[in-house]
C-alpha cells in the first residue's frame, strides 16, 4: 500500500523539490516545448517522448517504490504537471491518466491486479486510460448506459465511452458500468475481444491526446478483473481517481497559464509602438496583471492542493475542486488575453498562443465540466454554513 | 474550508466512546443534517455530497491509523455513525469498551 504520509514527506525535503522542478522544466524545454506545435499538427504524441517520460520515472511518479514507482509526493507530482502544462497541454494528457488509472488501482486493486499491472504502470511500460464518460452522459457519473451482465465465469461488458484521453495507445483501460443496480469498474486489456478502438480526430484543442471512443460488444471480463467491489465503483472507485485526474489537471492548467503568461509578458515588453512599448500601454498592463494574479493564486491553490493530499485529509477532495475549478477557468481568460496581446500574429497556427487558446478551453472541461465544478462546490459550501447552523446537533444543544 | 481534521488526528482514541464522538464530530462537520441518529443511514438520506463517501473513508484512515481496502467496502461498515464505529473498532483490535 502506499507509504505512509511521513515517509513521502521526509523524502522529499523543499530542496529536493525545488531541484525536481527544474528538473522537470528542463526536461519540457528541451523536449517538449519545441515540438508540442508538431505534435498539435500530428495530432499524434511521438512514442520516444514517453519513452524517456517513462525513463526519467514521470509516469509512475506518484507510484510507491515497492510496484517499481518515485513515490514522490504529491507537491512534486504538482509541479511535474505544472512544468509539462508549460509545454504541452496534449502531453499532460498521458501524467493525468496514467495517474487516475494507477492511483485507483493501488487503493482498490486486488493484490494480483497490483502485481499485475502497477509495477508495468511505475516504469511507464504502458498507459492506463480511465474510460467513465460515455457518448451521451457528459460529466453525470450517474447515467452510465454502459452495461455489465453476468456470466458463468465472471462478467460480460457492452456499450460504449467516449472522449477517453489517451485511448489510442493505451494498453489497459480502466471501465465504469452497471450490474443490474449496482455500479461496477473493471480492469479491460487492450486486445480484449470486441474491444474496438475508434480514434477521435479534429478535436479543437488537446489534439495529441490520442483520444478515442471504445465500444465494446459481448467483452468477457474474468471476475478476478473487477476493482473494488460490485457497487462501489462509483462512490469510491471512481473518485479517487478522478481526484487525482483534478489534481493533475489543475497543476497542468497551472502550467499553462504560465505559458499564457510569459509569452504576453515577454511580447508587451518587446513590441515597439512608436517611442514605447505594449507593454507602457495602461489597457495591455490591465490584461497582464489579471493574468499573473491569476497566476499567482493560482500557484497557492495546486499547492494547498496537492500538500493536502500528502497530508491525506478529507479536505483534500474540496480544496482540489476549489483548484481546478479556479485554474481551468484563469487560464481560459488568459489565453484569449494572451492572443489578444500577440494581435493578429497570435491568430496564426504557427504561434504558441493560438494552441494555448485552443488548449485553454479543453481544461474547463475535462475531469468534470466548470458548471459540475459549481454544483458540487455550491452544495459543499452552503452545507458547511448550514451545518453551523442552530439545532445542527441535537446532543450539542442539550 | 471546513477543518476538522486537524484537530482530531491530535489523539487517537482509544474508547469506543471517544471513537464514536470523533466520528460523530466529523460527520457532523461534512453534511447538513437536521439530527444526527447514530444508527440514521447517511448514504439514504442523500444528505451527503458525493465525495462524502470517499471523505469519511480518509478521516477514518487518518484519524485512527488504519488502511480501508477492497475488502473492507461494504455499505454496512460506513452506513451510520455506528456502523463506522464499530468498523474502526474491528480494525483496531478492539472488542468495543
Amino acid at each position: 500500500m502506499i507509504e505512509s504520509v511521513e515517509a513521502r514527506v521526509a523524502a522529499a525535503s523543499p530542496d529536493t523539490t525545488a531541484a525536481r522542478h527544474d528538473e522537470f522544466k528542463t526536461f519540457v524545454a528541451r523536449y517538449v516545448a519545441p515540438c508540442a506545435e508538431q505534435w498539435d499538427r500530428d495530432q499524434k504524441i511521438p512514442e520516444t517522448v514517453l519513452a524517456m517520460m517513462a525513463k526519467c520515472g514521470y509516469l509512475g511518479s506518484i507510484l510507491p517504490r515497492d510496484v517499481g514507482g518515485q513515490a514522490w509526493d504529491v507537491v512534486t507530482f504538482g509541479l511535474l504537471n505544472e512544468s509539462f502544462g508549460r509545454g504541452s497541454a496534449a502531453l499532460t494528457g498521458v501524467l493525468t491518466v496514467q495517474a487516475m488509472v494507477s492511483m485507483a488501482l493501488l487503493k482498490w486493486g486486488t493484490a494480483d491486479q497490483k502485481r499485475a499491472w502497477l509495477p508495468r504502470l511505475a516504469r511507464g511500460e504502458i498507459i492506463g486510460a480511465f474510460a467513465l464518460t460515455e457518448p451521451e452522459g457528459g460529466s453525470d457519473l450517474h447515467s452510465l448506459v454502459t452495461r455489465f451482465s453476468e456470466s458463468p465465469d465472471g462478467l460480460i461488458l457492452n456499450g460504449s465511452k467516449k472522449w477517453i484521453s489517451c485511448a489510442q495507445f493505451a494498453e489497459v483501460f480502466l471501465v465504469f458500468g452497471i450490474l443490474g443496480q449496482r455500479s461496477v469498474a473493471c480492469i479491460v486489456p487492450r486486445g480484449s475481444p470486441g474491444l474496438h478502438v475508434e480514434p477521435i480526430t479534429e478535436l479543437m484543442g488537446f489534439r495529441a491526446a490520442g483520444l478515442a471512443e471504445l465500444h465494446f460488444e459481448d467483452v468477457r471480463v474474468p471476475s478476478a478483473n473487477v476493482v473494488g467491489k460490485p457497487g462501489f465503483a462509483l462512490s469510491h472507485v471512481a473518485p479517487v481517481g478522478l481526484h487525482y485526474g483534478r489534481i493533475s489537471t489543475a497543476c497542468s492548467a497551472l502550467g499553462l497559464l504560465r505559458g499564457c503568461f510569459e509569452e504576453s509578458v515577454a511580447h508587451a515588453s518587446r513590441r515597439k509602438i512608436g517611442d514605447t512599448t505594449l507593454g507602457d500601454l495602461g489597457m495591455i498592463r490591465s490584461l497582464i496583471a489579471r493574468m499573473g494574479s491569476d497566476l499567482e493564486a493560482g500557484r497557492l491553490l495546486c499547492h494547498h492542493s496537492c500538500r493536502a493530499e500528502d497530508e491525506h485529509v478529507p479536505d483534500a477532495y474540496e480544496r482540489t475542486l476549489v483548484a481546478k475549478y479556479f485554474t481551468s477557468r484563469a487560464v481560459v481568460r488568459a489565453a484569449s488575453d494572451a492572443v489578444q496581446i500577440r494581435g493578429a500574429a497570435g491568430c496564426h497556427g504557427s504561434s504558441a498562443v493560438s494552441r494555448y487558446y485552443r488548449d485553454a478551453k479543453i481544461m474547463e472541461i475535462i475531469e468534470g465540466t466548470t458548471q459540475i465544478h459549481e454544483d458540487m462546490l455550491g452544495k459543499i459550501f452552503v452545507d458547511q454554513a448550514g451545518r453551523l447552523g442552530p439545532g445542527a446537533d441535537s446532543r450539542e444543544q442539550a | 474550508m471546513h477543518t476538522p481534521t486537524s484537530e482530531s488526528t491530535v489523539a487517537h482514541p482509544e474508547n469506543a466512546a471517544q471513537v464514536k464522538e470523533t466520528i460523530r464530530r466529523f460527520i457532523l462537520s461534512s453534511i447538513r443534517m437536521a439530527r444526527l441518529d447514530d444508527d440514521a443511514n447517511l448514504f439514504e438520506s442523500g444528505v451527503a455530497n458525493s465525495l462524502f463517501a470517499v471523505q469519511l473513508m480518509t478521516f477514518v484512515e487518518k484519524t485512527f491509523a488504519i488502511d480501508v481496502d477492497m475488502d473492507d467496502l461494504d455499505i454496512e461498515n460506513f452506513k451510520s455513525v455506528n456502523a463506522t464505529t464499530a468498523f474502526v473498532l474491528r480494525k483496531k483490535g478492539h472488542l468495543g469498551d
